[in-house]
């Protein structure tokens, strides 16, 4: 089951030289339940990834409170909120920020490696069974050698690896071509459902988004609008 | 948490980089291990080859210049010594045995030293790898490295012959016959030829010390018809002997030295110069693991959003700060020991090419001072390592992911 999410009274600004404070984000209430698909939209500069990196604790909001399963972020210490992160989110880039010096395997299970010295066997087994559902079929090839669409399925079986019940993707296809983020959408939505995973994507994809069971329109900080339900489960 | 992967995966990618850094850090520890090795092994090869010459006699003059001569065989010209000396030597308490040294003469550039059987012999504790000692005043006895076999003839030249040095006129008539071959020492002695001093004086026109029987050779000799000598190598029966013959013997006319003691004032002379070639090699190594750190430190800066995305995928922070650390360690590390290596084998080659001048040989072995030297380095390296392994763990991830 994944973990829900509740976060209220956001506020996010940066100090500016010479003047008053940039406000990047000021944030009422946002809510995804448990296993929700869930899509953040807006424009260039809205604060979509500023809000993609206080919902996951890799950036802390001057105020406000990001709850997950009860959890706030907010309030946790460096440590507490690196294992929680650790534990909790698979984490898939716009750029794939794959590790070009190690294999599509070694990618994979790069973040078991965080936990572990020597990674378990029934971890190898699934990172293969993992690249094999979603179309990567050398595992050992050097990844730099990769075509993109392969990249970043490499870069989501990464995120699915310890099986997270937060899924969180920026722009999982801006960088690929149509036919590849329409297949790589497909992958991310349906592997979540698979695990029961909690899923936030930002997107400007129209056909990723469709796929998700809500979408958030962020403008200029804050959120002005919520599809409901958009896709039947 | 294991994060040699990713450490080892970077290092693959920065194959040449990596390559350039172990390979300046290697060359700066090697020059400090071949100052600190070599020093010793002079030290060592030079006090091995003087082991034999307990208490040396010679002519007033250069301490250093008679050390030379007698013992290293080197062409320095000496003033001669009455060989009275040598009698009045035999007729002392406490000498185990004296052996006269006279040089000057050469066979194709080796020296041929006149001296006795006793001094062939060390006074009988040292055998001879093949033949026998000579007996009769045209034999020879060769050192290991001269190329003549047992049976073949040799006609000396006066001076050092085909080397140039001191003309090369050649002694009409001399011959000398090899009868045996001394075991290789180690030092100069094993390129030179040992013939009777008798003969020596023969071919110089000096008087043999023998009267009667002219054909015998060695001591006892009559005081009234005997040539000089080069140098007196006396082996004392004590120590307490060694210093009383010492003091005994520092006359107007000879000085007695124990080479020991020459040598110890020269190696405070060495030492000065490694202690200064220590010290530079050290500044050498403090420079190149500044470079090394400097270059990390910039490099982090490239590394910014690499270091953002491992956080944002759940590496916790001792795991960043272990992988720069490791990263950097193992570069000194790798680049100390290859330098331990290849210190190891320039100061060999350094060795080997002493020994083929000299004839001294240099018994090289790498010892604590170097051991000490690339562990300081690599704790040094280690410890500074944490300076950026510490940069890379308290970056801010948002913003390193941003960069």
């Amino acid at each position: 089951m994944g973990l829900d999410l509740e976060a209220s009274d956001i506020r996010l600004s940066y100090p500016a030289a010479g003047g008053p404070p940039v406000r990047v984000l000021d944030l009422a209430r946002l809510r995804v339940r448990p296993s929700e698909a869930a899509g953040i939209t807006g424009p260039s500069g809205s604060g979509k990834t500023s809000l993609l990196y206080i919902l996951t604790g890799i950036e802390r909001p001057c105020s406000g409170a990001v709850r997950w399963g009860g959890v706030d972020l907010t309030g946790l210490r460096q440590g507490r909120l690196d294992r929680w992160r650790q534990r909790n989110v698979g984490f898939v880039f716009q750029d794939f920020h794959l590790f070009p010096g190690l294999s599509p395997m070694a990618n994979v299970l790069l973040p078991a490696t965080f936990g572990h010295f020597i990674v378990p066997s029934w971890m190898r087994s699934r990172a293969a069974e993992l690249l094999d559902r979603l179309g990567v079929p050398d595992r050992s090839a050097p990844t730099a050698l990769l075509s993109r669409g392969e990249m970043q399925r490499v870069a989501l079986a990464r995120a699915l690896l310890l099986t997270p019940q937060v899924v969180v993707a920026d722009e999982p296809t801006a960088s690929l071509d149509a036919d590849n983020a329409e297949a790589v959408g497909e992958l991310l939505v349906s592997s979540c459902r698979a695990i029961d995973s909690t899923l936030i994507v930002v997107s400007h994809d129209a056909a990723l988004l469709s796929r998700l069971d809500s979408v958030h329109r962020l403008q200029q900080g804050s959120l002005t609008l919520r599809f409901a339900e958009t896709a039947a489960r | 948490m294991n994060p040699f992967p990713l450490v080892l995966a970077d290092m693959r990618r920065g194959r040449a980089g990596v390559a350039a850094v172990v390979a300046v850090i290697a060359v700066a520890v090697a020059l400090g291990v071949a100052v600190t090795a070599q020093e010793r092994a002079l030290r060592r090869g030079s006090a091995r080859a003087a082991d034999a010459f307990d208490l040396v006699i010679g002519a007033r003059g250069s301490p250093t210049q008679l050390i030379l001569s007698a013992v290293y065989l080197q062409p320095t010209m000496l003033e001669l010594v009455p060989g009275s000396e040598l009698l009045r030597l035999d007729a002392e308490s406490g000498v185990a045995w004296a052996a006269p040294l006279i040089f000057g003469d050469s066979w194709k550039g080796r020296p041929i030293v006149g001296s006795t059987a006793s001094f062939v012999s060390a006074g009988g504790t040292r055998g001879l790898a093949a033949g026998r000692i000579f007996l009769r005043d045209h034999e020879a006895v060769v050192g290991a490295a001269v190329p003549l076999a047992i049976g073949e003839t040799i006609q000396p030249s006066h001076g050092l012959g085909s080397t140039g040095a001191g003309g090369g006129d050649s002694h009409q008539g001399a011959l000398f016959h090899v009868v045996g071959r001394l075991p290789r020492q180690g030092n100069p002695w094993d390129g030179a030829i040992i013939a009777p001093v008798e003969a020596l004086w023969a071919m110089h026109a000096r008087s043999t010390g023998h009267t009667g029987d002219e054909s015998r050779i060695g001591p006892p000799w009559d005081g009234r018809h005997i040539g000089e000598v080069s140098a007196i190598v006396v082996k004392p029966k004590s120590v307490a002997d060694a210093y009383r013959l010492r003091a005994r013997y520092r006359t107007a006319g000879t000085t007695a030295l124990f080479p020991a003691e020459v040598l110890l004032e020269l190696y405070a002379t060495l030492g000065d110069a490694r202690d200064l070639l220590a010290l530079v090699t050290l500044a050498t190594q403090v420079l190149v693991v500044a470079a090394v750190l400097l270059a990390v430190l910039s490099s982090l800066a490239q590394r910014r959003r690499q270091i953002g995305v491992l956080r944002a995928l759940g590496a916790p922070r001792a795991y960043l700060f272990a992988a720069v650390w490791a990263h950097v360690t193992a570069l000194i590390g790798a680049g100390a020991l290859l330098g331990l290596l290849l210190g190891y084998a320039g100061s060999w080659a350094l060795s080997a090419a002493f020994h083929a001048r000299t004839g001294i040989a240099l018994p090289v072995s790498l010892s604590w001072p170097e051991a000490g030297l690339a562990t300081a380095l690599v704790g040094a390296g280690a410890m500074l390592a944490m300076i950026p392994a510490w940069r890379s763990c308290r970056l801010p991830v948002a913003t390193a992911l941003k960069a």
